[in-house]
């Protein structure tokens, strides 16, 4: 079963406190492990005020997982997610094809430019690769 | 119609940095401007030139610079971007909004 890599980024709801995201956080793990899915990183953006209100809820917290998953197993995890209670909105999506195809750009772009600037392009990567 | 045509091609042949993309650009200027004279600096893709290879539904900060006031996506010509990029841009627009990172409107 081949792996991809999936982004997810979840709201929860606004009165949850911090161990409860916590615990939230834990339970969708669980639901990508189950899937044969490993979770790769987890960020907590923390609670942050939303663009537009959702429900009742006028702010969220964030937290976003890089997973890797197989393809069939997604629609599971997204089912699951759907019916968590405090989940207020998900997103879950494919990364890998996208990051290949930047990665190829900027190979090729090393390529034309290497005999110019090789120290430059060095750095450049070194700076794009902790941004992502 | 064929106002949104132009740009397209504009858009494609702007890419390859051609000189006849060029001339097609300043035509293009000159029919739809309306002030004739007017002299305007030639738009060129944002994120070609600054080699954004991905572009990010949670950089709202890049987003936010393609969407005015009332949280419209605007069109390509206003702000001269490829045709890939505007795709993209569009793609983590709708992305962003549907994560409340950027808003579907304002009153």
């Amino acid at each position: 079963m081949s792996q991809r890599q999936y982004e997810i980024l979840f709201i929860a709801e606004q009165n949850l406190g911090e161990p409860e995201v916590d615990t939230l956080t834990s339970t969708v793990k669980g639901f990508i492990e189950k899937e044969n899915g490993t979770v790769e990183k987890v960020e907590k953006w923390g609670k942050k005020r939303l663009a537009y209100p959702i429900g009742k809820n006028r702010e969220g917290s964030y937290v976003l997982m890089i997973a890797n998953a197989p393809g069939s197993s997604i629609s599971e995890v997204e089912r699951r997610m759907r019916v968590t209670d405090g989940i207020l909105r998900f997103l879950a999506i494919r990364i890998d094809a996208e990051m290949k195809k930047a990665d190829r750009k900027k190979t090729i772009r090393g390529k034309k430019e290497s005999t110019r600037r090789a120290s430059v392009r060095e750095k450049d990567r070194a700076f794009e690769g902790g941004a992502q | 119609m064929s106002d949104m045509e132009t740009p397209e091609f504009r858009g494609r042949s702007g890419e390859g940095r051609g000189p006849g993309g060029e001339r097609g650009e300043r035509k293009d200027k000159e029919k739809g401007g309306g002030k004739g004279g007017f002299f305007r600096r030639r738009k060129t893709c944002k994120l070609c030139s600054e080699k954004v290879d991905y572009v990010d539904y949670k950089n709202t900060k890049l987003l936010l610079a393609f969407i005015p006031e009332r949280a419209k996506i605007l069109p390509r010509r206003m702000f001269g971007t490829c045709a890939p990029c505007q795709r993209k841009v569009r793609t983590a627009i709708l992305r962003a909004r549907q994560m409340a990172l950027i808003p579907y409107s304002t009153e």
